[in-house]
Parts: C-alpha cells; sequence; structure tokens
C-alpha cells in the first residue's frame, strides 16, 4: 500500500483535502440561514423547563424525525450563544466536513491499496453536485454528521479487522449508537460492516451481522414513534419498478449532476451520454477487480445501493442531497479506476483521465452553480430578516407588511415564522406579493400571512400597520406611497381571531387576543367577505370550557346576514363544524356572521363571561 | 419541576455539553439579530412622473414586472409590467402624453418574429403597437383628462409574447425599458 513517505508529504496529503473542499465550497462557508433553519432556531424559545428540554431533543418532529445532535442540540445550541450570527455555525459544519475527510481518504487507501485513489475519493466527493446543500444549508447538517459517524464507525470496523484489537470493536459500536442521534440513515451501518465483511473479511461476517439488532430496534422504536405516512410526497412505494426507478435516479444524480442540469447550455444528448460512460467506466472497472479478486470493488458498489437504500421508497420525494453519502462509494471505485488506469498503457490512462474529465466537467460546475443559488438565497434572507428587526425596532406598535415578496422570499424566509425569532408575533404580505407567490399546498399556506385589501387599508389609514418594500438589499418603507395607489379593497374570507389587523371586523363584545385566539360571550358578530362562488362553506375553529360542557353538550347557532345557517351541538372542549352558506351570499362584498352560544361560564376572580373561543373562521 | 427562565441556562450549562442551548430564554431578543437600517419614507422622494430605470429611490413606482437594474441603466421586463406615476398639474384639465422608452432586443425578435405591446390607464385600453425589428422604440400616447383622476396614475403595459425562462435564468423576459414618463400636454 503506498503513502506519502516525508512529513511534508503526508501534511500535504491530509491537508489538502479541507483546502479544497474550502475553495470549492467558499459560497457554503459564507451561507446565512433559511427555510427549516429558522423553525430549527425557533426551538429555543419555547423552553423553559427540562421537561420542554427534554421534548425539544428527542421527541419526533418534521416528518417524525429525531435527530438530537444534528438538529436540535445544534440549533439550540449554536442559538443560544451566537444567534442568527451564522458564521460559528458554518465552522462546525465545515469541521465535520473536514473531520469526514480523514476517514474517506483512510477508508479509500485501506480499500483501493492505494494512497493516491484515497486522496482523490475525497476530491471526487466534494466537486460532487450532491455536496452543495450540505455544506450549504444548516439544516442538512445532519448529513454532515452522519457523514462523519458513518465513515468514523466503519475505518474504527477495519482497524479492528486488520488489529482484531477489541478497542477498536468497542469504540466503532460506540460511534455506531451515537450515530442515530444524527440522522436515522446509520441505520444502514450493519448492512455496510456486514457486506464489506462478506466481500473481504468473510470470517466476521456474524460479527458484523451482530449489530443488526441495534437497527431493528431503532426501526422499530422509530416506527412506533413516527408511524410512516399514507400519503403526500412522504408516502412510501415499495413496488419493485418504483424502487429501481428511484436508484436509477440518483445514480445518474451521482455520476452525473443532479436534476441532470448541465451548465454552459450542453445538450441534453451530450449528458446522457456522459453519464453513461462514466456508468460503464465504472461497471467495466469493478468487474475487471472482481475478476482479479479484488472484492473491494464490489463493496464500493454495495456501499452506494445500502446507503441510498432508505430513501428509495421515497418516490416522490427525490431531494438532490440524499446522494450525498451513498456517492462517496462510487468516488473510492471512481478513484480507484483512475489511479489504476494512470498506472497502464496510455489508452488505459487516456480513458481513465476521460472518464474523470466527464464526470468533473458535469458535477463540479452544477455544485458551484448550487452553492451560489444557496449563497445568494441565504443573503436574501438575511437582508430581509436583519431589515426586519430594524423595522420592529424603530416601529414597535405597529405590524409590518411587506410587499415585493416574490416565491423565494417566502418559501425559504417567511413561511417558517421568523419573526417569532424576532420578538413579532405577526408578519404580513400585501394581496399584491401573495398574487405572484407559487402555491405549494402540501407544505404551507400562504394565506396564513396575507392581509387582504381591506383590512389593510383601514389599518393604514390609522396607523396601524406600515408597508415595507422587499425588493432591494435593503427594507424601503412605502406606507404612504401604498397607500396612495389603488388597491382592493377586498375583505377577507378567512379571519384569524388572533390576528390584530382584523379587530375592525369584529363586534366590540370580543374580548382581547389570547396568544391564538378571541373568547365572545354569548353572542358576537365577525364581518367578512361574502363567498365569491356557490358551493362554499363557513368553517368554525373553537373551543369552550369543560365547565360550560359539565351540564351537557353546549349549541352553537350561526347567522349570516340575517339567515340562519343552522345549529350545532359541541360536546368536547374543542371543535371544529362547518355551515353550508346560501347561493344568496354569493358576491356579496362583505357579510356579518352573527355567533350565539347557549351557555356562558363565568371564571372566578374575572369579570367575563366566557361563551365560545374562536382561532380561524375561514371561507371556503 | 418548572424551572425559572434566569436560572435555567446556568444549570444547564454545568449538566449539559449543549448548555448555552438553553441560555436564550435569558437572553435579550435583540442580542440575537444584527439589526440593518431600513430607508423611511421621510427619506424617499415623493412619488415621479418620470420614472428613469436607472434610479433605484423611484422603484417602489415599478408596480410589478421590472427586473433589476443592468448595467446601471435599464431593467428587462416580464410580459406583463405596471408602474405608478404622478399626474402631472394640468392633467386632471386637458390630459397628458405616456412616453414609454423601450428597446427591442435582437433576440426576442429572432425569437419571436414579432411582439405587440398593449397598455392600459387605470383600466382604460390604449392602441396597442406591434414591432417586428428590433432597436430602441418610444411608445408614445395621448391619455385623456378622464382617464386622470387622482394624484397618481397606474399604467399596466402588457406584450403578447415573452421569452420564456432559459438555461440558468428564470426570468420570463419581455423588453428592455429605459424610462417611462407622464409629461403635460
Amino acid at each position: 500500500m503506498s503513502r506519502p513517505r516525508s512529513p511534508v508529504g503526508a501534511a500535504a496529503y491530509w491537508l489538502s483535502p479541507p483546502l479544497v473542499c474550502l475553495a470549492l465550497h467558499w459560497h457554503d462557508f459564507h451561507a446565512w440561514f433559511r427555510a427549516d433553519d429558522f423553525a430549527w432556531l425557533g426551538l429555543t424559545n419555547g423552553i423553559s423547563s427540562w421537561r420542554a428540554l427534554f421534548s425539544a431533543l428527542f421527541l419526533p418532529l418534521a416528518e417524525g424525525t429525531i435527530r438530537p445532535w444534528s438538529e436540535r442540540a445544534f440549533f439550540m445550541a449554536g442559538y443560544s450563544l451566537f444567534g442568527l450570527d451564522a458564521l460559528p455555525y458554518r465552522i462546525v459544519i465545515f469541521a465535520t466536513q473536514f473531520a469526514s475527510l480523514i476517514p474517506m481518504a483512510w477508508i479509500g487507501r485501506r480499500l483501493t491499496g492505494s494512497a493516491a485513489a484515497g486522496w482523490l475519493a475525497t476530491l471526487f466527493w466534494m466537486a460532487n453536485s450532491s455536496t452543495s446543500i450540505p455544506l450549504g444549508w444548516a439544516s442538512a447538517y445532519n448529513q454532515v454528521q452522519c457523514g462523519l459517524f458513518l465513515l468514523a464507525a466503519f475505518a474504527l470496523f477495519l482497524r479492528y479487522l486488520e488489529t482484531g484489537r477489541r478497542g477498536y470493536w468497542i469504540a466503532q459500536w460506540v460511534v455506531f449508537v451515537l450515530g442515530f442521534g444524527a440522522l436515522e440513515l446509520m441505520i444502514v451501518y450493519p448492512a455496510v460492516a456486514a457486506a464489506y465483511a462478506l466481500l473481504c473479511a468473510p470470517r466476521y461476517f456474524r460479527r458484523a451481522l451482530a449489530m443488526a439488532p441495534v437497527s431493528v430496534a431503532y426501526f422499530l422504536i422509530h416506527r412506533w414513534a413516527a408511524p410512516p405516512i399514507a400519503s403526500g410526497d412522504y408516502a412510501m412505494h415499495f413496488s419493485p419498478a418504483s424502487l429501481l426507478g428511484t436508484l436509477f435516479q440518483y445514480w445518474t444524480w451521482s455520476v452525473g449532476p443532479v436534476y441532470l442540469r448541465l451548465s454552459y447550455g450542453t445538450p441534453a444528448w451530450l449528458l446522457e451520454a456522459l453519464i453513461a460512460l462514466v456508468s460503464i467506466a465504472l461497471a467495466a472497472f469493478a468487474v475487471n477487480r472482481w475478476r482479479a479478486g479484488h472484492r473491494a470493488a464490489a463493496f464500493c458498489l454495495a456501499w452506494f445501493v445500502l446507503v441510498i437504500a432508505p430513501v428509495l421508497p421515497l418516490r416522490d420525494h427525490v431531494t438532490e442531497y440524499y446522494p450525498y453519502l451513498p456517492v462517496v462509494g462510487l468516488c473510492w471505485l471512481g478513484s480507484w479506476a483512475v489511479v489504476n488506469a494512470w498506472r497502464g498503457k496510455l489508452a488505459l490512462k487516456s480513458a481513465g483521465c476521460a472518464a474523470a474529465a466527464a464526470y468533473l466537467f458535469m458535477v463540479a460546475p452544477q455544485m458551484r452553480a448550487s452553492s451560489g443559488w444557496n449563497y445568494r438565497l441565504t443573503v436574501r434572507a438575511r437582508n430581509l430578516v436583519e431589515g426586519l428587526a430594524g423595522a420592529h425596532q424603530l416601529h414597535p406598535g405597529q405590524q409590518l407588511v411587506l410587499d415585493g415578496v416574490d416565491s423565494d422570499l417566502f418559501w425559504h424566509v417567511i413561511r417558517d415564522h421568523v419573526s417569532y425569532l424576532l420578538g413579532m408575533q405577526h408578519l404580513y404580505i400585501t394581496p399584491e406579493s401573495a398574487a405572484h407567490i407559487e402555491v405549494h399546498r402540501d407544505i404551507g399556506d400562504v394565506g396564513e400571512f396575507l392581509v387582504s385589501g381591506g383590512v389593510l387599508a383601514e389599518n393604514l389609514a390609522d396607523g396601524g400597520a406600515l408597508v415595507y418594500d422587499v425588493r432591494n438589499p435593503r427594507l424601503r418603507n412605502i406606507t404612504m406611497l401604498y397607500a396612495s395607489q389603488p388597491h382592493s379593497r377586498d375583505l377577507p374570507l378567512r379571519i384569524d381571531l388572533s390576528d390584530p389587523l382584523i379587530a375592525k371586523l369584529l363586534s366590540p363584545d370580543w374580548y382581547p387576543i389570547e396568544v391564538d385566539h378571541r373568547w365572545m360571550p354569548a353572542r358576537a358578530s365577525v364581518t367578512m367577505s361574502g363567498p365569491p362562488k356557490s358551493g362554499m362553506a363557513l368553517y368554525l375553529n373553537g373551543s369552550v370550557t369543560s365547565q360550560q360542557l359539565a351540564a351537557g353538550p353546549v349549541t352553537l347557532k350561526v347567522a349570516v346576514e340575517g339567515v340562519d345557517l343552522g345549529i350545532v351541538s359541541i360536546g368536547a372542549n374543542d371543535f371544529e363544524c362547518r355551515f353550508s352558506l346560501p347561493d344568496s351570499l354569493v358576491g356579496k362584498p362583505q357579510v356579518i356572521v352573527d355567533l350565539s352560544v347557549s351557555r356562558i361560564y363565568h371564571p372566578p376572580g374575572d369579570c367575563r363571561e366566557l361563551g365560545t373561543s374562536f382561532g380561524l373562521m375561514a371561507i371556503r | 419541576m418548572r424551572l425559572s427562565i434566569s436560572i435555567l441556562p446556568r444549570r444547564l450549562t454545568v449538566v449539559l455539553v449543549l448548555a448555552a442551548a438553553l441560555a436564550s430564554p435569558g437572553c435579550k431578543r435583540d442580542q440575537k439579530v444584527q439589526v440593518q437600517p431600513t430607508v423611511e419614507e421621510e427619506d424617499v422622494p415623493r412619488l415621479a412622473s418620470a420614472v428613469p430605470m436607472n434610479n433605484a429611490k423611484l422603484e417602489p413606482q415599478l408596480v410589478s414586472g421590472f427586473y433589476s437594474i443592468e448595467n446601471g441603466s435599464w431593467r428587462w421586463t416580464a410580459k406583463q409590467f405596471s408602474v405608478l406615476l404622478r399626474s402631472p398639474a394640468t392633467a386632471a384639465q386637458r390630459g397628458a402624453v405616456l412616453s414609454f422608452e423601450f428597446s427591442v432586443p435582437d433576440p426576442v425578435i429572432r425569437k419571436l418574429h414579432a411582439v405587440t405591446l398593449k397598455a392600459s390607464v387605470e383600466g382604460k385600453p390604449l392602441t396597442p403597437e406591434t414591432y417586428t425589428k428590433s432597436g430602441p422604440y418610444t411608445f408614445k400616447r395621448d391619455i385623456p383628462a378622464s382617464s386622470i383622476a387622482g394624484e397618481s396614475v397606474r399604467i399596466d403595459f402588457a406584450l403578447d409574447k415573452a421569452m420564456p425562462p432559459a438555461g440558468g435564468d428564470r426570468r420570463e423576459l419581455g423588453v428592455v425599458a429605459s424610462s417611462v414618463a407622464l409629461s403635460p400636454k
């Protein structure tokens, strides 16, 4: 096995991959926050007890994920210590990646018998287009951290096979188990170790399999804590055709660019040809090695298949960074092939260089483009968030309405309630902005942030709201300009009772906002838009007290514009009810909804009479 | 047991490595984010009758459909674009003249062959014009006094065709705008 001989050579060998990583991912190193980052950063705000800390660290969140080290602790500790200063987070992310490059090169050297191949594998990995998001987006840090656990555990396993020292075996176990705190993907590790043992060290096969019960137990616990989702993007599809189709897609995104995007205006046929060239080169080399008795080449392919396997059932949620860890196996194989070819005759040398050049030609520009896209988006996010902080500091008592919000700003900043991090309960977008935002009902509702033209006009007139233009890096107060323009005066079809801007639509009977709802006494009314078309209904989300229910169900009577819609019997604290709206209301610019409840409750020490509390009313 | 917010960080610092994770409840919110100054209205000039595309301060008058300034002088438009202009002093009595200076770039003509520009003032349409050759143009129209009621006028432009997003550019591209203005008759 070749290895660098001089201390300088050794230093260059181990230090150059991190430096190349930093150079290639310079934009990622300078990226700020976006999207889910704000929700994770906000986790810290709700913690006021040990129980809340435990819940925040270990209870399933976001599609049932449990990632205490890579998400919860990472963001909570980061936010507590550094707030929204992104540099410390980026240092942690890149330090983890640098640390991963060490076992990556070391394992590569062991698998291929070539120090050059181990080194080259790290470069192939860092150039791969699936690496930009894990390194550039803090919410994908789980991938980076899991990579370190996975590679470190496997390196310790190899070390154990080489030396027979029990300490490596125990250390591998510790790293393996801790890895579950980074990402569920760690579940594949026993299969990875067993695959290596089966191919290259058969007498350790059963020993490697001994780790499988831990993965099975984790799988069962995770399944119990977060049952699989039956529909939507996260639904799982297990038909062979679906699994193979997704595997093929990830293969092309691994040996070629993610999303199969090629820069330089290169035609699609060339991309397909280059992917085929790299794929054939890898397959031919693996077969060649197998025939020569080097089973480690097959292991490299097994690494790819095993590590990508857990996401193959997610047919409708293919994600650009999922190949980030699986592609490590292909990088070992590819670098091995190139080094092997380099030692051959001119034709072989040329073929190896051509395949490597084809790979880099496909993946590196896309990696750079993806990094640039992410960086620019996070810069926009930073300008918006820091500008909002400035606006809120200047006008703490007024609600801020944003104009000029586009899809990127909405879905990568506003949707994740970044306002909570700034101490603002509400943040709004103008109807003109909302009209230009792409709809993604599966991930969020633009309507949650939309202020209707009629409500906005009222609040601009009395100074309750300010409009800021967010089209430029510096937020611009355009309240007077906006107010001078003609706008729709529509009333809302959706009323959030905790929204301070809609106060004028409520009759005076309503009590003040309580977090996410308002109480009304026995009777109250709300003004809203009439249904724009027939067949629509009024939906009410509310609750009553247990004391009201003690004497039996409470009845709620609803009338719109004097037309009785019906009476519902409420038998539980929380309720949701639906009332069909008559066609006579269609097209009315405003309707008055009258609500009356049959039983009220006087809380001790509280002068209010509580009828019903409402969170949301909507016509849809 | 509930812990008071003020003592929580210290305890956790001792007990956990992620200690400071909980320090935030005791921290002031304004320490967590850098504050960027905003441009407030007193800094902004009043509504202008003429909007050169290179004047970033007048950008709020570009209601929709205009992209960023390029080369310090012009902006691409989308297929539909709107602008808000101050009415000239005598416009309510005599009407005004709308002048939109723009260029039809060569790639647009090569791809689309011809583009027709329509405009409406406060919803009332003006006579459209079709351009079949690349080059600079001025779309000039008289606007009757009856169309100008208030202090400001909204002009909505629409092209019949635009270049769809291509390559890495996700923008829909119409024409290259230089300025738009309302002048007294």
